[in-house]
């Protein structure tokens, strides 16, 4: 199957060629899904998908266009690149849009490519028949868990040829916690892994959201308004962070000219104990992408490194145009370094303030300015935990927040898809109804 | 259009199971111009064919990309074989869905598929127009988007369907600096709906006085002020009490929520609100007009027709699939969805609105000495408890009846079924939206709707 992805990108990239391209990119995909369903804590549904993919971007006098179909026969690879001719030539041109050169090409195995499903089902059953026994109050609302294994290929006309085969488990849970017509907020958890030879209780931070979720069914609110201390926990951290970095240091808002870090390239803008990584190559993370969707060898780089803008998210394109340098890569695969203190000297050492589970805000402006509900939270009073929180408020703005950090954790949590801490934020506006 | 290897099949479904067979088309266009820059331009097409078995209470399901006579019977084998393990592991002694009336529907629509051309063109010409009037911004963003779904549907009991769903709209946002030299943004839908692009939008002069009218918001906001946070007086327009409709009351009434542990599970025949409230999800006809986003039959092959949740201010009925109506016992009205081919249907909404009052919108706000007016957002949460949160991007404060400044970004937050309970005024006019994508599992396109609403909200402030 491998040859046949790789032949067809090549193919796509000649149609494109004959079709007038001066430059040409292909990415070709098979996917093979099984796919498990609980709803409202039964199992529901067993699917099997087979999936294909065909991308097809032509550049031709700088001009650009894709085109997209999950098919890749002989005729509709010729069609497809007379359409991508097509787009292209409505386009302006714009002389920084290119491709990946040349590099070492390689062929990468990754993960555990077939499935078990035999033994994917038994994990499945045990995870549901612990949950049951463990934290009888959790209902689990749904529980996706496939396995997914990807055929891919990417190819341009300067002779990049990279394959990928890989295989990994996915296990996506949604639950909440109930007590009579007492009920929590509803919580995400779930992990990526490519091996099936622990219970899926034990990994990532499943045993753990599930117990928070059970002592969340009884919650009080804040009374008044206060400034405090923030604690993410690790879910919570990359949503965060990640609306941090799409709108300081992202191709949006650099392209816009609107990100207030747009100037700040080698210089602090956060805490020195800040390191914010973009790192698919990282061991915990489970088939993390190994070439760029452009063509580049994945490199694992830091965009916060001690405190200092490092670099910025770009593709070609953005680099180009902004001569600015193209980041490693166009994963979300995040890491965020350890910190030194333990998570329970952290809380031990807050006055007032709040742990957050999740975050359920509006957009953040432009300016980094946030305020939202403090889902799945609890109280921190006198340095401890307190009881679990309902219509509280928290807001802030990130890029202040980030300059205020009080404390990471040694403490990681690693769920296959990123590798994150606790992180504790001082001068955060708290507030009730 | 969809050529017909479905029907033919028929004689191929297990008797005592019940099978689904769909073929299916998405097609999804995009252009985008960010500062004069043309950075996207893409067209996307999904094409493919699945099937579904129900067998002893639990669901088989497969799909593959290619559309032949062998592939859609090797799909409904796979579907019948998953189903077959589940029910051996999992089953739940259960028979088929109850009987529907069988028939069929066909709602064409002459799909003009648009050469991406005519989508980069027409909003060249509105970026030239904003570039060349308004020199101040710090950045100018104008998309055009187009998408369809084409479905063949074909059921073992049920209505059979063919149908045709096209939608298409413009997007402009602006950004100018605020005082402190921050960036303001602001972003509108304008124009489009239900239909093709080249049956949507004719002249792009025919838009600048909507983009005039953004600017001019743009600036008002920018000189704008943040909100006094705290429990506050408010009126939601149209464009967020569709939101409310749809993330805060619609979702927790989804029955595969409710069976979730949804707060609508133990609310169901109580009072959730004032009796000014009554909220329906409209399937293809809302007050003697179409939809937004008409839905004839679902992809459980149920023809489609109104889910009544709240009737004034009493919460009366959930929407459900043909298994979770049996469940409740309740008839299901056609709200079982699926985006792709390659997607099962799940529960969803289709055009979800609260209903009109008797109000008018001027003696809503002279009516308020301090509140606030909020008029648009870009982003709403929902929890299953029914507490949600919407970013607000527009709206005015109200001081003693009158609009006062315009406002900065904003978060408003509260509990459904309290907040519904302090609905005192609802003006007699709605506003239907039907841009957005909700998220499930699946995306899926979904128009909401409604009126002005006074009401009680937790207002974010700063």
């Amino acid at each position: 199957m491998t040859e046949t992805i790789k032949k067809t990108a090549q193919s796509a990239v000649a149609a494109l060629k004959a079709a007038g391209a001066d430059k040409a990119l292909a990415n070709v995909s098979y996917t093979v899904t099984h796919e498990f369903n609980v709803d409202g804590g039964e199992f529901s549904l067993f699917r099997t998908l087979f999936d294909k993919q065909l991308s097809m971007t032509a550049i031709q006098g700088g001009r650009k266009g894709t085109v997209s179909q999950n098919r890749y026969d002989e005729a509709t690879i010729a069609e497809s690149a007379k359409a991508c001719l097509e787009a292209a030539a409505s386009a302006q041109p714009d002389e920084n849009w290119d491709f990946a050169p040349e590099s070492e090409n390689k062929d990468f195995v990754l993960g555990a490519v077939k499935p078990d499903t035999d033994k994917l089902f038994a994990r499945c059953q045990e995870l549901m028949a612990a949950v049951k026994e463990r934290y009888p109050r959790i209902i689990m609302e749904q529980m996706i868990v496939a396995h997914r294994e990807i055929y891919s290929a990417k190819a341009n006309s300067y002779g990049v040829l990279y394959s990928t085969h890989e295989g990994k488990y996915e296990v996506d849970l949604m639950f909440s916690g109930h007590e009579g017509e007492k009920a929590s907020s509803f919580f995400g958890s779930g992990v990526v892994t490519d091996s099936l030879d622990k219970p899926f209780l034990e990994m990532g931070s499943i045993a753990e959201d599930l117990a928070n979720v059970e002592k969340q069914i009884e919650t009080s609110g804040v009374e008044g308004k206060f400034e405090g201390t923030m604690v993410l926990m690790p879910g919570c951290v990359i949503s965060l962070f990640w609306s941090l970095l799409e709108n300081f240091a992202g191709e949006g808002g650099l392209l816009s000219g609107t990100s207030p870090w747009k100037d700040k390239l080698g210089e602090m803008v956060a805490d020195e104990r800040i390191t914010v990584s973009f790192a698919p190559l990282d061991e915990r993370i489970v088939c993390g992408s190994r070439v760029t969707s452009e063509g580049f060898p994945a490199e694992n780089y830091d965009v916060i490194r001690n405190g200092r803008l490092n670099a910025f998210l770009l593709g070609l394109y953005a680099s180009n145009k902004l001569k600015l340098p193209r980041g490693g890569n166009d994963s979300f695969d995040v890491v965020i370094a350890a910190g030194d203190k333990p998570l329970s000297e952290i809380i031990g050492s807050i006055e007032k303030g709040i742990l957050v589970g999740r975050f359920s805000g509006g957009e953040p402006s432009s300016n980094g300015d946030f305020s939202g509900v403090a889902k799945n939270s609890f109280l921190i009073e006198n340095g401890k935990i307190g009881p679990a929180l309902s219509e509280t408020m928290v807001s802030g703005n990130m890029a202040d927040m980030i300059k205020h950090l009080r404390a990471i954790s040694e403490e990681q949590v690693a769920d296959g898809m990123s590798v994150l801490p606790y992180m504790a934020f001082d001068g955060i506006t708290i507030s009730g109804k | 259009m969809i050529h017909d290897l479905l029907t033919d099949k028929k004689y191929l479904f297990a008797s005592g199971a019940n099978t689904e067979l769909r073929a299916q088309r998405n097609l999804n266009r995009r252009a985008t111009i960010l500062n004069g820059d043309l950075v996207g331009n893409v067209r996307t097409e999904n094409f493919g064919v699945s099937a579904r078995v129900y067998e002893n209470g639990v669901y088989g399901f497969s799909s593959t990309a290619e559309y032949t006579d062998e592939t859609v019977k090797d799909v409904l084998k796979a579907a019948s074989e998953n189903a077959a393990f589940l029910a051996r592991h999992a089953g739940k002694g259960k028979g088929p869905h109850k009987a529907l009336a069988c028939g069929v529907s066909r709602t064409g629509y002459e799909l003009n598929d648009v050469e991406q051309k005519t989508y980069i063109e027409f909003i060249q010409a509105l970026d030239r127009y904003i570039a060349g009037k308004y020199s101040d911004l710090m950045s100018r963003t104008v998309i055009a988007t187009a998408d369809s779904m084409e479905k063949l549907l074909c059921v073992s009991n049920g209505t059979d369907g063919y149908s045709v769903m096209p939608r298409s709209y413009i997007y402009v946002v602006m950004t100018i600096a605020g005082p402190e030299g921050d960036p303001v943004e602001l972003f509108k839908v304008i124009g489009g709906g239900y239909g093709t692009f080249d049956r949507n939008f004719n002249s792009p002069e025919a838009y600048y006085g909507e983009i005039d009218k953004l600017y001019g918001d743009l600036r008002k906001k920018a000189e704008g002020v943040y909100p006094e946070a705290g429990n506050k007086t408010v009126i939601l327009g149209g464009i967020l009490s569709g939101m409310l409709a749809h993330e805060a009351v619609g979702h927790t009434v989804e029955a595969d929520l409710v069976i979730g542990g949804s707060v609508a599970g133990p609310n169901l025949n109580k009072r959730v609100g004032s009796e000014l409230v009554s909220l329906v999800d409209y399937a293809h006809t809302a007050f003697g007009k179409p939809t937004p986003l008409p839905v004839y039959v679902d992809d459980e092959g149920t023809a489609a027709s109104d889910a009544i949740l709240i009737k004034d201010g009493i919460l009366v009925g959930y929407m459900n699939s043909r298994e979770s109506a049996e469940r409740f016992g309740m008839a299901p009205v056609g709200n079982a969805r699926a985006y792709l081919f390659s997607d099962e249907p799940l529960i969803r909404m289709r055009n979800t609105a609260v209903l009109p009052g008797t109000s008018k919108l001027e003696d809503m706000i002279a009516s308020i000495d301090d509140g606030y007016y909020l008029l648009d957002t870009n982003n709403g949460q929902a929890d299953t408890t029914g507490e949600f949160m919407f970013g607000v991007t527009f709206g005015y404060e109200i001081k003693n009846g009158k609009l006062g400044k315009a406002l900065r970004d904003t978060t408003i937050s509260g509990v459904a079924f309290d907040m519904l309970k302090t609905v005192d005024m609802v003006s007699d006019e709605m506003i239907w939206a039907s841009s957005g994508m909700c998220g499930k599992k699946q995306p899926m396109p979904v128009g909401m709707g409604g009126p002005a609403l006074r009401c009680r909200v937790t207002i974010g402030g700063r």
